[in-house]
């Protein structure tokens, strides 16, 4: 059993590409609702210390906040794609211990149903930090963005086009950045 | 914006009423407005500084400011109707009134009017005017506010809403990862 | 709301001697009103307005009054047909940090005694008795935490971005 090993065999490389490109609805309604989230938040700085009126703006910021939420779950899925690997070998060694724990007792099972069992869940747990840790990421960087961009960058233009720019860079930069490994 | 803060640095020239003799009181004054911006509903101060050039003391006084219509200003402390006996040659005297503009806009500040009487021996006043601080411009409070408020509630509140956000992801994150961490490090 | 005003509060009052009536102002009462200003931001100097009514157990009235702070003396303005007078300066926002100032006023007679001694080596003019004094409580022309709220936010997402591009990081090794 490769508990040890730090590479993942082949099979194991392929299925867990296969897992990461097809995002499953339920992870994909996570990212859009979390970005969603995320991209209205600005909106309160924006009403409370930029005096925007929120009805009179209402339609800019129903737009932009959209936009903003597609940047935002791109990004998202960029970054959940980079770490997942990463991850996965990272937890392997003590996800497979933890399965082999359980199915210690086991003796009928046979040897290729634990191997997958083992991938399932290494699967399973990489996609879960994955996910997590990539929403957590950028969403600290956003709002990174979005209050340096706002308050100190733009802060001289009107608070219409400052919004508009503000959010535009930030979700577009954190687009960009999201595609770099770094 | 930036008319309003040159509003403050404008001392303008100051005006005087030429008067027969050395001996005589003369004044000079001036209108300033301290303020570095006027804002809707802040404290606009207004100073007045009144200097006594001639050779002899000027007598009664008298200084009206009527510049400032009650619908556009109210006064806050201060009195734009003021007397000083006499004011004794060589030196200055100094008022203050503070209003509190109640419309934002442009709004153009004139003289104000002084009265004095020249020497002992006249009876006549003598009229003279302060210099006029010029046309400035009232912010309205929102942008103000915009520009200068704190916010701190506002920005607490802000922090609150992105807690969740931030949060919840990274405490989800950090238990799977130390669960897994401890399993490596107890059996490693 | 929007602006701080001051305490105010009566004066100490000073009994003059029964003989020196005339034109000495008796057992005054003072109501005074006091502003100082409390927004730096706002004014390129700090102004302070002192306005009052005096009245004089004698029934003076129209007194010629000259106000004393911390060495230098105003003429005290009066408000016409009425028992108001002001007495208002501005000086630099540093110079007047808060706390509680004390304002002496002199009628002509305390106010000629004033000079002689000010004027003097050997008089100390802290000897000359005033007619009364007001207190100034000045809280200080704060000039705002504007700056410190944005840059406080600013700092804080760093951090919390920095932490997080650690652990990234740290994931990606």
């Amino acid at each position: 059993m490769a508990g040890g090993s730090k590479k993942l065999t082949k099979k194991e490389e392929l299925l867990l590409q296969d897992f990461s490109r097809n995002v499953s609805t339920k992870s994909s309604a996570l990212f859009y609702g979390n970005a969603f989230i995320v991209s209205a938040i600005p909106i309160w700085l924006f009403w409370r210390i930029h005096q925007m009126d929120p009805y009179q703006s209402m339609i800019l910021f129903g737009i932009v906040t959209l936009v903003c939420t597609y940047l935002i779950a791109y990004a998202y899925k960029n970054v959940k794609f980079l770490l997942k690997h990463k991850i996965a070998l990272k937890r392997s060694e003590a996800v497979t211990r933890e399965v082999m724990r359980k199915v210690a007792d086991d003796k009928k099972m046979a040897k290729q149903e634990k191997d997958e069992r083992i991938l399932w869940k290494k699967n399973e747990v990489a996609d879960y930090e994955a996910t997590t840790f990539s929403i957590f990421y950028n969403n600290a960087l956003f709002l990174l963005f979005i209050v340096l961009m706002s308050f100190y960058i733009l802060r001289s233009l009107s608070p219409a086009v400052n919004y508009t720019a503000s959010m535009a860079t930030a979700g577009g930069l954190l687009a960009l950045f999201s595609t770099s490994s770094k | 914006m930036q008319s309003t803060a040159c509003l403050a640095v404008l001392l303008g020239l100051v005006c005087f009423v030429a008067s027969a003799g050395n001996e005589n009181a003369r004044l000079l004054a001036s209108k300033t407005i301290l303020n570095n911006f006027l804002v809707e509903g802040k404290d606009l101060t207004v100073e007045y500084n009144i200097y006594n050039v001639g050779g002899s003391a000027a007598i009664s006084v008298q200084l009206a400011d009527a510049s400032f219509p009650e619908t556009d200003f109210e006064v806050v402390r201060g009195n734009t109707n003021v007397k000083w006996a006499r004011i004794a040659p060589g030196s200055n005297v100094s008022h203050i009134v503070v209003l509190r503009p109640l419309k934002s806009g442009y709004f153009n500040f004139t003289s104000a009017d002084i009265s004095y009487v020249a020497s002992e021996q006249s009876e006549e006043p003598q009229m003279a005017y302060t210099s006029s601080p010029g046309e400035g411009g009232i912010m309205n409070y929102k942008d103000y506010d915009r520009k200068f408020s704190p916010h701190v509630l506002d920005w607490a509140a802000f922090g609150v809403m992105t807690l969740p956000s931030l949060g919840i992801p990274f405490l989800l994150w950090y238990s799977s990862k130390s669960k897994y961490e401890q399993i490596k490090t107890k059996s490693g | 709301m929007d602006s701080i005003f001051f305490l105010s509060f009566v004066a100490v009052l000073i009994t003059f001697p029964v003989f020196c009536t005339g034109d000495t102002c008796l057992s005054p009462v003072v109501t005074p009103q006091v502003y100082s200003t409390s927004e730096a931001s706002l004014t390129s100097e700090t102004a302070v307005i002192i306005e009052f009514s005096l009245t004089c157990k004698n029934h003076l009235k129209d007194l010629n009054l000259y106000a004393d702070f911390n060495g230098k003396t105003f003429p005290v303005s009066r408000v016409q047909e009425t028992n108001r007078y002001q007495v208002s300066w501005s000086e630099a926002h540093k110079k007047l940090p808060s706390g509680k100032y004390a304002v002496q006023f002199f009628d002509e007679e305390g106010y000629t005694n004033l000079r002689k001694a000010q004027r003097s080596t050997e008089d100390d003019a802290s000897n000359i008795k005033s007619l009364f004094t007001i207190d100034v409580t000045h809280q200080g022309a704060t000039s705002g935490a504007w700056v410190q709220t944005e840059f406080i936010a600013v700092s804080v997402s760093f951090l919390i971005w920095y932490l997080a591009y650690n652990t990234r990081c740290k994931l990606q090794k």
